[in-house]
């Protein structure tokens, strides 16, 4: 019985297809980066950086971030205006504006070369 | 050939993998010796003060920017939409949650900048660089300012929409006693 015959790797298929995975293998990598750097440029310039908390340096305070504002409620944009939605709203508005007023968020001054001790007090 | 195609893509991706670029900020502030090493010898506490203040600040950003965000999302645009739905006026509400819808843009647009700044003041070497480090400060400080100012104006258009939801209730009586004298 014979043998099937294979057809004989000739050196210039084995050349051509080792420059073809090359090839290959560069676009691949080139692409990504590409694709990195996009999404790279998109993440800083959007302000995602900024508050994403996972980030190296805010594990201490990853916990206290508000996932669920669920006491924040929806109010309905649908429905009759009457006397009684009104004061519904309005009651609801007054409780999440004392909320939202509570905290003087940025205030104070920490970054004074006093605060800090860059100057002599 | 592969070869110059392999020496392009590694080029390319040197130049797209971002060389980091140390930018020294010029040494502007002129120094004594004496606040020179007042800053060297703080130099690991002010970095650690530092830093806390940027954890601190961006969960602050995060809880503040989630709230001043749901009063818009949740509480002024629903209201605007079922006045309007009704047939009321509301050209009042409308503008004044534009306006806080714009300050609430500001707001981001701020507190990125200054944490951008505080990052680098962070980044500066205290140790060879002070009056670098100071400037540095100096900068995220005064933003730090702009940022407060932003919640401040934001609040303020918090009690100009309370406001306008009296005008706007005040009206809706005057309009009823109208219909029904």
């Amino acid at each position: 019985m014979d043998e099937p015959q294979v057809p004989a790797i000739t050196d210039e298929f084995a050349g051509s297809s080792k420059r073809r995975f090359l090839v290959f293998i560069s676009t691949s990598i080139l692409i990504a980066f590409v694709l990195v750097f996009i999404s790279m440029y998109m993440y800083n310039s959007s302000g995602a950086a900024q508050l994403d908390l996972s980030r190296p340096g805010y594990v201490s305070v990853r916990s206290q971030a508000i996932s669920d504002d669920g006491d924040f409620k929806n109010y309905s944009s649908t429905g009759t205006i009457d006397q009684s939605s009104i004061t519904e709203f309005k009651t609801l508005y007054s409780t999440q504006a004392q909320k939202t007023k509570s905290v003087d968020a940025f205030g104070g001054d920490p970054l004074s070369p006093t605060a800090l001790g860059l100057i002599a007090k | 050939m592969s070869k110059k195609i392999l020496a392009v893509c590694l080029t390319l991706t040197i130049l797209l993998s971002g060389v980091a670029i140390i930018r020294v900020a010029a040494e502007t502030t002129p120094m004594t010796a004496g606040q020179i090493d007042q800053i060297r010898n703080n130099c690991v506490s002010t970095k650690n003060t530092l830093s806390q203040l940027h954890a601190s600040d961006a969960l602050l950003r995060v809880n503040r920017g989630q709230i001043f965000e749901s009063m818009s999302t949740k509480l002024m645009d629903r209201f605007n939409s079922r006045v309007a739905n009704n047939g009321y006026n509301n050209t009042g509400l409308i503008s004044v949650s534009i306006s806080y819808g714009s300050m609430l843009d500001t707001f981001r647009l701020d507190y990125k900048t200054y944490e951008e700044h505080l990052s680098a003041a962070i980044n500066v070497d205290c140790w060879n660089q002070p009056a670098a480090f100071y400037d540095a400060i100096a900068s995220a400080r005064a933003l730090r300012n702009v940022v407060h100012t932003d919640v401040v104006k934001l609040n303020q258009y918090v009690d100009q929409y309370q406001s306008a939801i009296i005008q706007f209730e005040n009206d809706y009586q005057t309009v009823v006693k109208e219909v029904k004298p």
